[in-house]
């Protein structure tokens, strides 16, 4: 008894999940050249860059495990998108609720770090160290954005969620509610790694941090994990906050609408450095975050 | 016969006795993996007994009728413990070759054994005072400092403990379980026991079982002892332990629970006694993490670690729903097999390399293969990674947290999940990666028994993290009632729902992608580690830039106003000062001069006789 049906979801939506990531990341490149007045890349760069780095004729390796780091992100960034419900699209997503997709979601990092430590790059080191005190940073405020959702609405199946959205209206109509978004959005400029807390690549201090060492077939298989990363978290953020959406075009437009936020909030601020960012998540976000849920209790 | 109760409870200490006896060596360590192994054999022998009705004795020791009861409940506790003593054994084949240290971690297995299946206040404070009398000998044998710390912290347990059964025998005049329970119970009503009475008891058996479980801020002696001993001993002392403390938090419930609901209400809708133990779980997730964050020694980390996971369990039984106690026995269960694990990885590293200090180690993956996956599959497991063991059980503490209303709590949790991600990546990058220094190149792997142990506790936290459901059964069944609904792989709760094997299979898929995209890419050319991208600036290999110190450093300049601030120098001052302040005493009292002595008799005469005693 083999589902088809499922079975050609999964694979459509991983490419098409695949395909847009690309394109997001075009978007920001585009979108943050015009703000600096740049022309920027084409939409597609990102695409031809992949492919360029796939087509490269050897790759470096630092051992078993800086192979394995990638390819367990990528892995695991895949089995999140499948829980998440697209649109239409249920996937997996009754199997596993919220607090599974969040842990989820934040595996890829641990792929990414055990890469990056495997290799002797002082640079993935602060890298790595970085990126998990901004994890450390985040989490509180994250974990009440969260919890203030889930106890407004009563559950934690992601399914739940937008239907009891779509027959209540969306969760950022809800001001306790709206309060916890704005936390997560600033939660979020991390999860996305971008300015403010652009903290674990800075390119300008750390040469990318976790990812300086890698090159070739490596490399696009993160930038590949970068992609479906982004479309994941984008749908995350606008099935908990934006109510779902019932077809794909409504689930782009949202997601598009939260990567322009992020874009502009990006483009304006300067970088945290890592104890800056720590001290901050733990005064504004945390407080509006115990607000949120103070008010939803 | 002998009752197989006794068996299971005493089997070890008699295989430690014969093993300090006799201490040959091969026949040591035969002997003393027999006696760990036998109450494991009889437990799994009486799983289905158990299921259906709890197994009793009693004997009679000079007008004290000591009772045993193997009940679903002390079941559970005494298979983790068994379980990870049996590990503790294997590693300390390898790792132990003295018959002091078998004699004090078979004597200490007994003791928990004891402890989990007493049904009296006797035989419970008796075994008790034997699990920490045996782990304090395998501290003192390394270091003075630390074991008088532990000694004086259990001390203080000690009485609290003897006071609150003391105060509790004389309101109910009965020291076996059921009695008091019922005796309580039906005092809740007629209140023939003060609310400050009932506080007092609550208050002195929260600091006895506080300070076994390390809560903060009865934790000081954790990181000192846990360190300060055999690390395959430490498996059990803080893998099954530890515990004893949780299933004392447990047993305030069972006895005193509706009591001590009558007596001290609610406060906004949650119990009063339960909410204070939520907050003490709390902030000792969050604290201890903190503190094994910034740890350099790899002991230290563990023992911050485990401590704050224990904290997890706390909070768990703290939420008072029957889903938050679900919640903390699987992570008693999970948190033993995993921080167990922990313990023999870092008892394999301790042997091979001689180095406790992250500074000294570096790149011991390709060195120590088998360790490193063992290790690996502990990082997972205590991350709460799914489909992982520590997941499942984390997943059951996120939702009963929350839906017990207590977001602060459950904040907590999100906040201390990070924290663990971070201080076991801290551990797997200054150990297993990086340059290596040039005097671990001829390190080997770990002996064969140490692995067998590892690998005794892996086993678990893949099994129960993609099939969490068989402990959820026996929970439900223990608890009475389907708390968590679902099947073997499934976790159903009334809002949420957690597929085990179907994240699996997602995560296998996803793997499988990554890696055709991997194998089907481009050649790969293997070069050394430390040949890397520099700037340009090509550095040679006598410089290790692999960074081992002060990992965290700006989490340590992040927090400074709150690490100025420690319970380990408060008491340190406070032993300080009771220390000058008795010092001034005696110096001013005994100062020599006869005349002050005979004004001393003289007032003590007076002051008995306006008393009329004299």
């Amino acid at each position: 008894m083999i589902d088809w049906k499922l079975i050609l979801e999964v694979i459509g939506m991983l490419i098409y999940a695949t395909f847009m990531g690309f394109i997001f990341m075009g978007i920001e490149r585009k979108a943050m050249a015009r703000i600096q007045r740049r022309v920027g890349p084409p939409i597609y760069q990102p695409i031809i860059d992949t492919l360029k780095l796939l087509g490269k004729k050897e790759s470096v390796s630092h051992g078993f495990i800086y192979d394995f780091g990638p390819i367990f992100a990528l892995g695991a960034s895949i089995a999140a998108l499948l829980f998440i419900p697209l649109a239409g699209f249920r996937l997996f997503s009754t199997n596993a609720d919220l607090i599974v997709v969040a842990y989820l979601l934040e595996i890829p990092m641990l792929g990414i770090m055990l890469g990056a430590m495997s290799s002797g790059n002082p640079y993935s080191a602060v890298g790595v160290q970085r990126g998990l005190l901004t994890m450390v940073a985040m989490q509180l405020p994250y974990g009440l954005a969260l919890i203030a959702v889930i106890q407004y609405w009563g559950t934690f199946k992601l399914n739940e969620l937008v239907s009891l959205q779509q027959a209540h209206g969306w969760s950022i109509l809800v001001p306790a509610l709206f309060v916890a978004m704005i936390v997560f959005d600033m939660v979020f400029q991390a999860m996305l790694g971008l300015e403010p807390f652009d903290i674990v690549s800075a390119p300008a201090e750390i040469s990318m941090g976790p990812m300086v060492e890698y090159g070739g077939k490596h490399a696009a298989i993160l930038f590949t994990q970068h992609a479906v990363q982004l479309f994941a978290e984008t749908a995350f953020f606008a099935v908990i906050f934006l109510g779902g959406a019932s077809n794909l075009l409504e689930l782009l437009i949202k997601q598009i609408a939260v990567l322009f936020i992020a874009i502009f909030v990006a483009s304006i601020y300067p970088r945290f450095t890592i104890d800056q960012a720590a001290k901050f998540f733990w005064k504004w976000p945390t407080i509006l975050g115990i607000i949120a849920v103070l008010l939803t209790m | 016969m002998i009752n197989e109760l006794l068996i299971i409870i005493f089997a070890p200490l008699i295989a430690g006795v014969i093993v300090w006896a006799l201490d040959i060596k091969g026949v040591r360590e035969a002997i003393g993996l027999i006696g760990a192994a036998i109450p494991l054999a009889y437990l799994a022998k009486l799983y289905s007994t158990v299921l259906n009705e709890a197994v009793n004795y009693s004997v009679t020791v000079s007008g004290f009728t000591l009772q045993f009861q193997l009940n679903s409940m002390s079941w559970y506790f005494a298979a983790v413990a068994s379980l990870v003593g049996l590990a503790m054994a294997l590693g300390m084949a390898s790792t132990s070759k003295s018959s002091y240290d078998w004699l004090f971690a078979l004597m200490s297995y007994t003791g928990v054994l004891g402890v989990f299946l007493s049904q009296d206040f006797v035989g419970f404070f008796l075994l008790w005072e034997m699990m920490t009398f045996a782990s304090f000998m395998m501290v003192i044998r390394r270091n003075k400092h630390e074991s008088l710390k532990y000694f004086v912290l259990s001390v203080i347990g000690a009485y609290a403990m003897l006071i609150a059964i003391g105060i509790l025998y004389a309101k109910t005049g009965a020291l076996d379980f059921a009695t008091i329970r019922q005796a309580l119970y039906i005092d809740a009503s007629l209140g023939a026991i003060s609310t400050a009475e009932t506080a007092l008891i609550f208050g002195l058996f929260l600091t006895a079982f506080g300070v076994k479980a390390g809560a903060v801020p009865l934790h000081v002696w954790a990181p000192g002892a846990y360190s300060e001993t055999d690390q395959s001993y430490t498996t059990f002392f803080s893998g099954a332990l530890s515990k004893a403390g949780t299933y004392g938090f447990l047993l305030i419930y069972i006895l005193m629970g509706y009591k001590l609901y009558a007596a001290l209400g609610t406060f906004h809708g949650h119990l009063t006694f339960a909410y204070i133990i939520a907050w003490i779980g709390a902030i000792t997730v969050v604290v201890a993490g903190f503190l094994a964050v910034l740890q350099e020694d790899i002991r230290k980390l563990f023992a911050y670690s485990s401590v704050s996971q224990v904290g997890y369990i706390l909070l768990a039984f703290g939420l008072g729903s029957s889903l938050g106690f679900a919640g903390g026995l699987f992570h008693v269960l999970s948190h033993a097999v995993f921080k167990g694990l922990f313990w023999l990885v870092t008892a394999a590293i301790i042997l091979q390399t001689g180095k406790t200090q992250f500074k000294d180690m570096g790149g011991l993956a390709e060195k120590m293969p088998f360790t490193f996956a063992m290790g690996l599959i502990a990082v997972l497991s205590l991350a709460g990674i799914p489909p992982m063991a520590g997941f499942a059980s984390k997943w059951l503490i996120y939702e009963a947290a929350i839906q017990a209303h207590m977001p602060l709590v459950a904040g907590a949790i999100f906040l201390g999940s990070g924290i663990a991600f971070a201080y076991v990546v801290r551990f797997l990058y200054a150990v297993w990666f990086g340059q290596r220094p040039s005097d671990l190149e001829d390190v080997k792997e770990a002996p064969l028994p140490l692995l067998i142990g590892m690998a005794l506790l892996a086993v678990p936290n893949l099994l129960f993290g993609v099939a969490p459901g068989i402990v959820t059964k026996y929970l439900n069944r223990m608890l009475g009632g389907e708390i968590i609904g679902g099947d073997y792989y499934r976790l159903v709760t009334p809002t949420g729902t957690y597929n085990a094997l179907l994240v699996a299979i997602a995560l296998i898929i996803g793997l499988v992608i990554a890696g055709l995209v991997y194998l089907y890419g481009a050649k790969v050319r293997k070069i050394k580690v430390t040949n890397t991208y520099q700037s340009g600036n090509p550095v040679t290999e006598e410089f290790n830039l692999s960074i081992r110190k002060n990992f965290y450093r700006p989490l340590a300049e992040a927090l400074d106003f709150w690490l100025k601030y420690s319970w380990d120098r408060f008491y340190e001052r406070l032993a300080g000062i009771t220390e000058d302040f008795a010092d001034s005493l005696r110096q001013s009292f005994y100062n020599g001069n006869v005349q002050s002595y005979s004004w001393y008799l003289a007032i003590v005469l007076l002051i008995l006789a306006l008393w009329g005693v004299l």
